[in-house]
């Protein structure tokens, strides 16, 4: 069957066809062919290109601020529980140096909460910051309520305690945590479209080549030329353009290092490292505070401590004190269980959260300022890099752009004398 | 740099038409809501009728005679004398028994008093003593596994933890009761029928609920200690907590707002839980909780610890007919 198309698009069709048939008619339709194709690819190189300065600066400005604040967030948290049980732990009414540590422990939170809200764009990331939002006052609030009954000497201050840490542990922390990785992988995301080469536009810059070289040939046998001008400069305009990329792909890629040695990487294994560390100090605290049977904690604690110090050396780099510091953590650790081991309860607990530099609070504190400056060194790498290579593309949008036009012009200027010699 | 920005103007233009339909959606975003947040105390859990409920056994609460006097050098209390403390498993969050006096974070009450008077009479002094920290359903395993020598937790004798543990003389009877608020409404057992109600896992306190055959069973949440039954409670989770007379006193003091109500529905035996197999250690702890029933020091204990349960009617006899 075949397709009956309307008198006036049959009638335009034959013209066409008729008019292909001739030299002109061929010369009208090349030129037509190389400037939409022209046109096309400019304003797609302009597009894919404009998209890598873009995605550099919304990287900088959020992705990466929301990958930092994420695992600020998390110890932010854990810094609030952990100061809550030293409170517990320490007895009686807290000191004003652990309710300043906790109430600095809210305010970091909340700071690292405002960055991820701001960085909240997709449906994921909007559910875990509002469930941290939701979770994080009803945590406030049973924390509120076992201090008023511990200061009235009721034992279920305790309870009130053990739930706020439960919420903490089992809803809070998981979200963090789950930001935390989420946001790694936007920002691997991120680099892999910054770096990555621009494909829609290379092909079409190719298919501009090939085009000028179909044309040429056409018009070596239609008008005893070898060479028009206007296509062989359009052709020329392609391969500038092409050049231009393929250089500013390799200049990008060059920029990132993604590899083990990388700032991405080592960020990534520090961050974790803060993570881990946070989870053994809350299992060195809380096995004071259940006051039980310490083997699955004391478990946990040497699985966690295991990963924390193949972090730290993945992390930490050549001649970093972290490794060092560790060691002297968890020879505290050794000593508190020493002292519960033996039944020596307050000793124990002195040792964990005392204030003597030997006490496992200061040397954690120690540890975890140490990973934190490691982190912030990576992240200044990190964001460098980025930059460096967003920086590759500038100019490559507007230019292949400006050269896309001046082919699809210096094409129809090429042909139209060309044209002219069939009046 | 004017030129570039019409540029790119043009080009966005012009991207935006080849695109169409890959930048926002105009249709209203679909936000998944969030849940309120109601926290329950870690663990806890649904309880259901066990399948082997507590049958009777003949003799329930019969223990061994108490013994005296110098210790066999390959007894068990040699073993511990060796060691150079009595490890006992108490409570650190039930009021009037077993608690964590939060000003002091010392562990005080009746039951870890009780277990001071043992290490007293083994040791000459009674802070030779390690204090571990069980949960309600920790406290057999804890024996069978030897991770303490003694339990002193509300630990009262029942016919299934006789196949598993032995125990003393009892040094305490309890009435199973009921803790409600005030204006709950509650008063009696028949009340709990289609409410919530909280007990310990690994207390029998839910057997003897299901034992009613109300007409809405009522359900029964688990939790670790007994003050997380009273954070439930206080939340508004359950309606109310059913255990030991004395543990619900020791909850109900923290909190004006809840009483004690029913009739007892059965009665609870604290003993001193030990490791099966260990009859001198029995005998040994049955001499003296012998010596604190008659020197006076049980009354002393009483009045310290449990003297918000009004005046005691003296120490339960001991009965030492198990062979």
């Amino acid at each position: 069957m075949g397709l009956r198309l309307p008198a006036p698009v049959h009638k335009g069709a034959n013209w066409l066809r008729r008019l292909a048939a001739t030299t002109p008619g061929v010369i009208v339709v090349i030129a037509a062919a190389v400037v939409v194709l022209c046109l096309v690819t400019g304003l797609v190189c302009a597009n894919e290109l404009g998209d890598k300065t873009t995605r550099r600066d919304t990287t900088l400005d959020r992705s990466e601020p929301l990958d930092n604040a994420a695992q600020n967030l998390y110890v932010a948290l854990s810094q609030a529980d952990a100061s809550a049980a030293t409170a517990f732990l320490s007895g009686g009414i807290e000191s004003p140096q652990i309710r300043a540590q906790y109430q600095q422990a809210l305010a970091d939170a909340a700071d690292a909460l405002a960055t991820a809200t701001a960085g909240a764009s997709d449906p994921q990331t909007r559910r875990i910051v509002g469930e941290i939002d939701a979770d994080l006052p009803v945590y406030t609030g049973l924390v509120e309520s076992a201090r008023a009954n511990n200061r009235q000497g009721f034992p279920v201050g305790s309870a009130y305690l053990r739930e706020a840490s439960g919420l903490m542990q089992k809803s809070l922390l998981p979200s963090a945590a789950q930001l935390t990785t989420d946001r790694f992988a936007a920002v691997r995301a991120d680099q892999r479209a910054i770096t990555g080469a621009p494909w829609p536009a290379i092909v079409l810059l190719v298919l501009v080549l090939l085009g000028a070289v179909v044309a040429t040939r056409i018009l070596q046998r239609r008008t005893n030329r070898l060479f028009n001008l206007g296509v062989l400069a359009a052709g020329g305009a392609a391969a500038l353009s092409l050049v231009w990329i393929v250089a500013a792909t390799l200049v990008a890629t060059g920029a990132v290092d993604t590899g083990a040695g990388g700032p991405t990487t080592r960020s990534e294994n520090l961050a974790q490292a803060r993570i881990l560390g946070q989870q053994a100090r809350t299992d060195e605290t809380l096995e004071l505070i259940t006051r039980g049977d310490t083997t699955t904690t004391e478990a946990d604690f040497a699985t966690t401590t295991g990963q924390l110090k193949a972090r730290l050396i993945a992390g930490g780099g050549p001649g970093s004190p972290l490794l060092q510091q560790l060691s002297q953590w968890m020879a505290g650790h050794g000593k508190q269980v020493g002292y519960y081991n033996a039944a020596n309860y307050p000793a124990a607990v002195e040792q964990a959260i005392g204030t003597a530099p030997a006490d496992s609070a200061g040397t954690f504190t120690d540890l975890d300022t140490s990973v934190r400056d490691h982190l912030n060194q990576t992240r200044v790498q990190l964001r460098g890099q980025i930059s460096s290579a967003g920086d590759a593309w500038i100019g490559s949008a507007e230019g292949t752009l400006v050269l896309m036009v001046i082919a699809a012009a210096v094409a129809v200027v090429g042909l139209w004398p060309r044209l002219k010699e069939f009046q | 740099m004017k030129c570039a920005r019409l540029m790119r103007s043009v080009a966005v233009l012009a991207a935006t038409g080849l695109l169409a339909g890959c930048g926002a959606s105009a249709a209203v975003p679909n936000t998944p809501p969030i849940s309120p947040v109601r926290p329950l105390p870690p663990d806890s859990q649904p309880v259901t009728p066990s399948a082997n409920a507590n049958g009777q056994c003949p003799d329930m609460t019969a223990s061994l005679p108490p013994t005296s006097g110098a210790i066999a050098p390959d007894s068990t209390m040699a073993r511990i004398l060796a060691k150079g403390r009595l490890t006992v498993g108490v409570d650190q969050n039930t009021d009037l028994f077993g608690f964590r006096n939060p000003s002091t974070g010392q562990l005080e009450g009746f039951d870890i008093d009780l277990a001071r008077e043992i290490a007293r009479t083994l040791f000459g002094d009674p802070n030779r003593i390690e204090l571990r920290s069980v949960s309600t359903a920790q406290r057999v395993p804890a024996l069978t596994n030897h991770e303490v020598d003694l339990v002193a937790r509300t630990f009262s004798v029942t016919c299934n933890r006789l196949n598993d543990v032995d125990f003393s003389s009892v040094y305490f009877t309890a009435p199973q009761r009921i803790l409600a608020a005030r204006n709950s409404g509650i008063n009696s057992a028949a009340d709990l029928s289609g409410k919530r109600v909280c007990v310990t896992v690994g207390a029998d306190s839910a057997d003897r609920l299901f034992a009613l055959h109300l007409p809405k069973p009522p359900t029964v949440l688990g939790v670790t200690n007994w003050t997380d039954c009273l954070v439930a409670l206080q939340q508004g989770q359950v309606d109310a907590v059913s255990t030991d007379e004395p543990i619900l006193a020791g909850l109900a003091a923290q909190d004006n707002n809840l009483h004690v109500v029913g009739n007892p529905l059965g009665y609870e035996y604290y003993a001193v839980g030990v490791p099966k197999g260990e009859a001198d250690m029995v005998g040994y702890v049955n001499g003296v909780l012998d010596r604190i029933r008659t020197d006076g020091t049980w009354q002393r204990l009483y009045d310290a610890d449990l003297s918000v349960l009004g005046p005691s009617s003296g120490p339960p006899q001991p009965d030492y007919s198990r062979r």
